[in-house]
């Protein structure tokens, strides 16, 4: 089976200092190639400046690359062409409360993937409202509310739902569970899980908590500054690490627990 | 002696519907060089309880006690400035988000000064010199090396885990005797997380510096307390010491908690589900009637909607009609 994504050699530079002759460059992310095949989740682990930031901005379309290809189900995906990319990969952020707009209602703000990225009607966008909502376990009522009205666990919900909108392929999650109690947490997760039974939905998960990327990822990436470390299978990595930089990031959570 | 005896503490909160409890008679006992650790969810009140103990609570929050004593003394019957001197010198406080803490208009170095003692019994010229160079020194103590830059710089130029250590200085200046610590890991990387935790760790062994520890994460604090205090909406879950209260669970709620926890070395299959509670915290204004945990907890029974009381055995104190371990030796 043919990959869903390609990634062959991106890379993010930053200009720094110094003019045509002297330029200098911050490496923001140095060139990086990975597959992810449809129903896997790859899990980007490192500490901050490692880069998975970046990364997954510019997976979004958020941020220009500097260079490298990113192939979509084989097609070369343009760096321009934001309709392409917004309909099959999707971003859920961090906070929810402050990824959502406060004044419009949840309805409007889940319908406006489907008013510019598709032609379907006023009843059309509103079935796929619904439908939306209540797959994330959330009633059709909630359409009319603000997202003050709901609770911090219901508003990622939210969030999930808004990326799940143009039924995406791939999601990309940076951070998105850290900032949750630990109960709301495992509702979500659990969410995410039965989405990609379900939906075969791949996912891009950046995050620092090892034990979330244990329990959710397929596959995992180390990075640090920019470059890639370690990769492999989760499990292999998790419990025979080669680089002694994985080694110390797996010690420094174990520490806390295991005392 | 008991460093800090709070018997029956209820805080409550003015809100536009009215006033509502955000902490129902809580008891919690310190002694000196003790870890307590207070772990519950957002709106379980233990940041209010904070507050609270250091006095520096705000116009719509009113607090009852029947004791809050501070080594004996009534800290209620205080004045203002007395407990401002006491909240310097004995109690120092470590805040969540650290970072937003500092005065973002004033050097790093200026504001440590500021929090260094006045050394009164020094005379005066020598004062200002000492206060700096005991600034320095505890810089070197958390872990800051480069004391030249760092006191130069600005608080948005410092990273998160500086901003934090910073903090942690400026805390131990007058060698408190307790540390009331915020969640101080929340938002920071696991490296400056591991780094809090022995900084905190070390001073609790060599100074014998108690710490009430505020967390959201029990298998974060589990092995690191030597007490540990469960809160649900305000109300006291579990209370008791660490080992027993994670070896031997009594109330449904720390075992939700326990199980949804993540860790890396768990043996829990891949990509399978996660035991969760039901639905959201519910908000102060629409807390359920009888047990606060009822309409989320999985063993709930018709007896749930009577308010449950504490029951205490031997040092472990539940709240809840139908504890784990007594179920089992009673069925079986």
């Amino acid at each position: 089976m043919s990959p869903l994504l390609e990634v062959r050699d991106l890379y993010k530079h930053y200009k720094k200092s110094g003019g045509w002759l002297n330029r200098e460059y911050k490496k923001a992310l140095m060139p990086i190639s990975f597959d992810l095949h449809q129903g896997e989740t790859l899990a980007f682990v490192g500490e901050a400046g490692s880069g998975r930031s970046t990364l997954a901005q510019i997976l979004s379309g958020a941020k220009a690359r500097s260079g490298g290809q990113i192939l979509l189900e084989g097609q070369d995906l343009q760096s321009q062409n934001r309709k392409q990319r917004s309909q099959l990969i999707r971003m859920i952020f961090q906070d929810p409360s402050t990824s959502l707009n406060p004044r419009r209602r949840i309805g409007n703000q889940l319908e406006e993937p489907l008013l510019f990225n598709t032609d379907a009607g006023p009843e059309q966008r509103q079935e796929r409202v619904i439908q939306s909502l209540t797959r994330v376990g959330l009633l059709p009522e909630h359409a009319d509310f603000y997202p003050h009205m709901l609770a911090h666990g219901q508003r990622q919900r939210v969030a999930i739902a808004r990326a799940l909108m143009l039924e995406p392929k791939i999601l990309v999650a940076d951070e998105a569970f850290s900032g949750l109690d630990t109960s709301l947490r495992a509702q979500c997760v659990n969410l995410m899980l039965s989405l990609q039974k379900e939906l075969g939905l791949a996912y891009i998960l950046m995050s620092h908590d090892l034990g979330l990327v244990r329990h959710m990822s397929d596959r995992v990436i180390v990075m640090k500054r920019g470059k890639v470390v370690e990769q492999g299978d989760t499990q292999a990595v998790f419990e025979h690490p080669q680089h002694s930089y994985t080694k110390r990031l797996l010690e420094e959570q174990f520490l806390q627990i295991r005392r | 002696m008991q460093l800090l005896d709070i018997r029956n503490l209820t805080i409550e909160l003015d809100t536009p519907q009215g006033r509502f409890p955000a902490l129902e008679r809580f008891s919690i006992k310190l002694a000196e060089g003790e870890i307590h650790a207070l772990v519950g969810e957002s709106g379980s009140g233990k940041s209010l309880l904070a507050k609270a103990v250091l006095g520096i609570t705000d116009r719509r929050t009113h607090v009852r006690a029947d004791r809050l004593n501070w080594r004996g003394q009534n800290m209620l019957a205080m004045s203002a400035k007395e407990r401002r001197t006491l909240m310097g010198q004995e109690i120092a406080m470590i805040f969540q988000e650290p970072a937003s803490c500092l005065d973002p208009g004033a050097r790093i170095g200026t504001q440590l000064l500021e929090a260094m003692p006045k050394m009164k019994e020094l005379p005066w010229w020598r004062r200002r010199s000492q206060r700096r160079a005991l600034a320095i020194k505890l810089l070197h103590k958390v872990g800051l090396k480069e004391h030249r830059s760092i006191m130069r710089e600005f608080p948005w130029d410092l990273t998160d885990g500086e901003a934090h250590k910073v903090m942690l200085a400026m805390a131990l200046a007058h060698k408190p005797q307790l540390i009331i610590a915020d969640e101080p890991t929340t938002g920071l990387e696991s490296s400056d997380q591991a780094k809090i935790f022995r900084l905190l760790d070390k001073m609790n062994k060599l100074n014998g510096v108690a710490i009430l520890f505020i967390s959201h994460d029990l298998k974060a604090v589990a092995r690191w307390a030597d007490r540990i205090s469960v809160l649900y909406c305000g109300q006291l879950m579990e209370s008791g010491r660490s080992k027993k209260l994670l070896e031997h669970t009594r109330h449904p709620y720390t075992e939700a908690l326990l199980q949804s926890a993540l860790t890396p070395g768990s043996s829990r299959a891949r990509k399978s589900e996660l035991p969760a509670l039901r639905g959201g915290i519910p908000p102060l204004q629409h807390l359920p009637v009888g047990c606060r945990l009822g309409p989320r907890c999985p063993y709930a029974r018709r007896e749930c909607v009577k308010p449950p009381v504490i029951r205490s055995q031997s040092g472990h104190a539940y709240r809840c009609h139908f504890p784990l371990g007594e179920d089992k030796e009673n069925n079986g």
